[in-house]
């Protein structure tokens, strides 16, 4: 049993999980009720995230998202987005989501 | 590795400041500890009362289940009485976990958690229950104050010199694997008490925290070993973000095994089976002498 515990207090110093607190300008895409803040992995990138406002909007047709924090776009993944502007994953991210402008990759493809 | 710190010299509040607030907040819940300190009285004192028990030749109460073997043996076997045994009175090791991660510094539960830690250690040092260890949790877990050290004004200032709210994790699985260890040694040391020592951990948090399911499984170790842990979760009502609003996404696979997003109730997958949400340091002397009474009659069923 003793091994046991001693497992389990090595671990690793990259933070998983984050809240965060959805919000947008356009009343057309904001969410019928406030969902308060979610726990989400900070392994989410803009297409997981886009999955996650897509379900809370109970859109039939997934509307792609782009998303912004602090006023910056989300290029990476959260925790990629932490570390780099030094933010702990113990503050409720506040994140501003838009539809997105630049078509799909695989549209302008051909 | 252990990453129980000893107290340091890195301390993140200056020792007037901690001795400031120390009265501060003592004075804050004087009425309220004295409250929690009488309802706990009540439910301690049955516990604490001398027990009629064992097998003697002399006694001031006959143990009634010995007489039918005592005609059979001929009137042999005599030890038929029993005595009033004398309780020991330092039974129980509380230890009050409190979230010092920055979570509960910007949320404001700083503040909360400080009414909390001087309410509670107060009210268990005047009740004379037993030990109390305070310790800090977040990156690492430190002892504020351990097993076995007496309880004083001055101790209080110094528990409150290692809360500074800006560790920037909030590890409770580390903090239940840990505090297991620190409950086997304090049981070590009081040896001769044995099965009659009690346990219980009290962890105070803004109760957001991962990795539900190895925390789950500690919880349970704990629970194997007698030691009872109940979260007392401080509700931030701040921005509107209660606990109990908030929800968890998780991506999973499903039956099917494609992966599909599942938004729950985040309480819904919370790892302790005791838990308390509690927005008003005002309602915890009733919520807390609740937790404590199930403790005592889960306590009681066991043994
Ligand atoms: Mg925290």
């Amino acid at each position: 049993m003793a091994t046991e515990t001693l497992t389990a207090t090595s671990t690793s110093d990259s933070p998983s999980q984050v809240r965060v607190l959805l919000s947008t300008r356009h009343p057309d895409i904001s969410l019928p009720e406030n969902p308060g803040p979610i726990l989400v992995n900070t392994n989410l990138r803009r297409y997981a995230l886009s999955t996650l406002v897509n379900t809370l909007l109970q859109s039939e047709k997934p509307i792609p998202f782009e998303f912004l924090i602090n006023g910056t776009f989300l290029r990476t993944s959260l925790d990629e987005y932490l570390t780099a502007n030094g933010i702990s994953a113990e503050s409720t991210l506040g994140v501003e989501y838009v539809r997105a402008i630049i078509p799909p990759l695989y549209l302008a493809s051909f | 590795t252990t990453h129980i710190q000893p107290a340091s010299e890195a301390l993140p509040r200056s020792a007037e400041e901690a001795r400031r607030l120390w009265s501060h907040y003592e004075s804050l819940t004087r009425d309220l500890s004295l409250s929690l300190t009488e309802q706990l009285r009540l439910i301690l004192a049955p516990t604490l009362a001398t027990k009629m028990r064992g097998d003697f030749r002399t006694g001031k109460r006959l143990n009634v289940k010995r007489i039918i073997p005592y005609i059979a043996s001929q009137y042999k076997r005599d030890k038929i009485w029993m005595r009033r045994s004398i309780p020991s009175k330092r039974n129980y090791q509380i230890m009050l976990a409190v979230d010092d991660s920055k979570s509960m510094g910007e949320s404001g539960s700083g503040q909360l958690a400080f009414e909390t830690l001087a309410l509670i250690s107060k009210s268990l040092s005047i009740l004379e229950a037993g030990e109390i260890c305070i310790v800090g949790f977040g990156n690492e877990v430190r002892v504020a104050h351990d097993f076995g050290k007496p309880f004083s004004s001055e101790a209080g200032a110094q528990i409150f010199q290692h809360f500074g709210f800006q560790q920037t994790k909030t590890n409770v699985r580390m903090l239940v694997a840990n505090s297991i260890t620190l409950f086997r040694e304090a049981r070590r040391r009081m040896f001769n008490v044995g099965t009659e020592l009690w346990q219980l951990e009290l962890i105070i948090s803004d109760g957001v925290c991962e990795d539900h399911d190895t925390i789950r499984r500690l919880v349970r170790q704990a629970q194997e070993e007698r030691i009872m842990i109940v979260f007392v979760i401080v509700d931030t009502l701040l921005k509107g973000e209660s606990i109990m609003k908030m929800s968890q996404a998780v991506f999973e696979p499903d039956t099917a095994g494609e992966t599909k997003l599942k938004i729950k109730r985040y309480l819904d997958g919370f790892p302790f089976a005791y838990y308390l949400v509690v927005g008003d340091v005002g309602e915890l002397p009733v919520v807390l002498a609740q937790a404590l009474r199930q403790w005592f009659a889960e306590v009681v069923e066991c043994g």
